[in-house]
């Protein structure tokens, strides 16, 4: 029984819906900017990848918009594209379609907002709690389109995405569901959460005056990571009966695997990757020779590029140089537990395409970073089997492939 | 959200808190809504009242006292409750 990607939603920097979205990828155009959303001259990075022109209001009622945290109203624009995307789910019972969501800080801005309304004795918004809370976005993707399955959330930090979509390949592997729509979402782009990650020096702060080349995973002198925001969703049914109710296929999601470090709460190891990474090979059933694309975690800090290209090389052996290794967060920077969610679907347009975007702002690679990043032009490649890395504090590791349908 | 630095008469408050009201329950026509119209009426539930008191202590600056708020079960309730307790404010 294969599992296969049925519709797909994307809310990113570089655009909204997957056409535009990979129309920039594959043009190699940066989404980071200085940031509007709030002030930002107080911060050491003062650029991100906000969403240009998300507006809620023409697609959520004012309730919801009251009742919602940022987050949950990108994960409900993405939602609601792959839906279109699919065709809709009416053909399945409400309780055989399940809902597996993951997001790194959950409602972080109405968080923010509440706390400093509290402490300047102002009243807080009622639904601070509802908006706040991690399993918003699941919940009101199913109150929005009446799905009554199983509803999941994950948060495992930058992997939050990554695990959602391997918690729905298992529910659909079980019998627990008949359709999954799983991703993530994150509206991180706030003063406190910035400062936060400052403080622990991941960010990136000396592109300031030249935003579009903050995120640079790979290259030499490369500072940390751009923040972003965003929602990547994707519709998963078993293969049978998406060919029964006659719908488009794009790609199998075919393995996932799962690893922790065990060793730091934020430095990265690479032993928990590489067994995340030949945890998935083996959960597809696939050789390690067969993978011919991976979509690297890649955020752009100093130490974790090096550390994910080690465990590439120490996985893959001597064919490691042959394998196209992409970085998308080169142009939409990290949204966090949303950034695998858009990672696969960059994964899954390679194959569906033949395409390998480019991860852009490699003029000069890093000495220690000696693989072949596709730098700055797209490149026709052809890939069957693509791996998407995510890798998060807590030193949790997860990896998902996905092939091509043949 | 903005706030109000100046006393509003009757009816301003009324249609402030009538455009709140109107953005809680779908498809409601704001029209329709006047001072003696019930909350449960409007269909508007609990949540949706506290979220309408929110709205208008952010507005009028005003905080409303919670027992006493607790007993409120038209528009009119809140208009006068407003309208009572009000104070010019100096924030911009």
């Amino acid at each position: 029984m294969r599992i296969v990607v049925t519709g797909m939603g994307i809310v990113s920097p570089i655009g909204i819906g997957v056409d535009q979205f990979w129309t920039a990828a594959v043009n190699g155009v940066s989404g980071i900017r200085t940031i509007t959303g709030f002030d930002p001259s107080s911060q050491r990075s003062q650029v991100a990848g906000e969403i240009p022109g998300f507006d809620p209001a023409s697609f959520l009622t004012a309730k919801y918009i009251d009742q919602t945290d940022r987050f949950t109203q990108l994960a409900l624009l993405a939602a609601k594209l792959a839906l279109e995307d699919a065709g809709g789910l009416d053909t399945y019972a409400p309780q055989r379609v399940a809902i597996s969501i993951g997001s790194g800080m959950g409602g972080f801005g109405t968080f923010e907002s509440s706390a400093t309304r509290k402490f300047r004795n102002q009243p807080i918004p009622p639904f601070t709690v509802p908006r706040t809370m991690a399993n918003a976005a699941a919940a009101w993707i199913a109150i929005k389109h009446r799905f009554k399955g199983v509803n999941l959330t994950c948060s495992t930090a930058c992997s939050s995405g990554a695990n959602a979509i391997g918690m729905a390949l298992d529910l659909l592997r079980t019998g627990r569901a008949d359709a999954v729509i799983a991703g993530g979402a994150e509206g991180c782009v706030l003063p406190l959460t910035m400062t936060s990650f400052e403080v622990l020096h991941a960010l990136t702060t000396g592109s300031n005056a030249d935003p579009a080349r903050a995120s640079r995973p790979f290259a030499k002198g490369r500072d940390g990571f751009a923040m972003a925001e965003g929602a990547g969703m994707l519709i998963l049914e078993r293969e049978d009966q998406a060919q029964l109710r006659g719908a488009k296929m794009y790609a199998c999601l075919a393995g996932y695997g799962q690893a922790c470090d065990a060793t730091h709460i934020v430095m990265p190891d690479m032993e928990g990757q590489i067994t995340a990474m030949r945890t998935a090979v083996l959960d597809a059933g696939m050789n390690i020779d067969s993978i011919d694309h991976i979509n690297a975690h890649a955020t752009s800090t100093p130490l974790g590029d090096i550390v994910e290209t080690r465990a590439i090389k120490n996985l893959f052996g001597t064919r490691a140089g042959d394998i196209a290794v992409n970085a998308t967060k080169s142009m939409i920077g990290h949204s966090i537990g949303a950034s695998a969610a858009m990672g696969s679907i960059a994964t899954i347009m390679a194959l569906h395409t033949g395409t390998i975007h480019p991860t852009i702002n490699l003029d000069e690679a890093d000495p220690e970073c000696d693989l072949d990043y596709i730098p700055n032009r797209a490149q026709q490649r052809n890939p069957r089997n693509g791996l998407c890395n995510a890798f998060g504090f807590g030193g949790n590791n997860a990896s998902i492939i996905f092939t091509t349908l043949e | 959200m903005k706030e109000w630095n100046q006393i509003m008469d009757t009816a301003d408050i009324e249609a402030k808190v009538v455009q709140f009201i109107a953005t809680k329950v779908e498809n409601l026509d704001a029209s329709t809504i006047n001072r003696s119209s019930k909350f449960e009426d409007l269909g508007l539930d609990s949540m949706d009242t506290i979220q309408l008191l929110f709205d208008a202590e952010d507005t009028f600056g005003i905080n409303f006292d919670s027992e006493e708020a607790k007993g409120f079960t038209s528009v009119g309730d809140i208009v006068s409750y407003i309208e009572k307790n009000q104070v010019p404010t100096t924030e911009g």
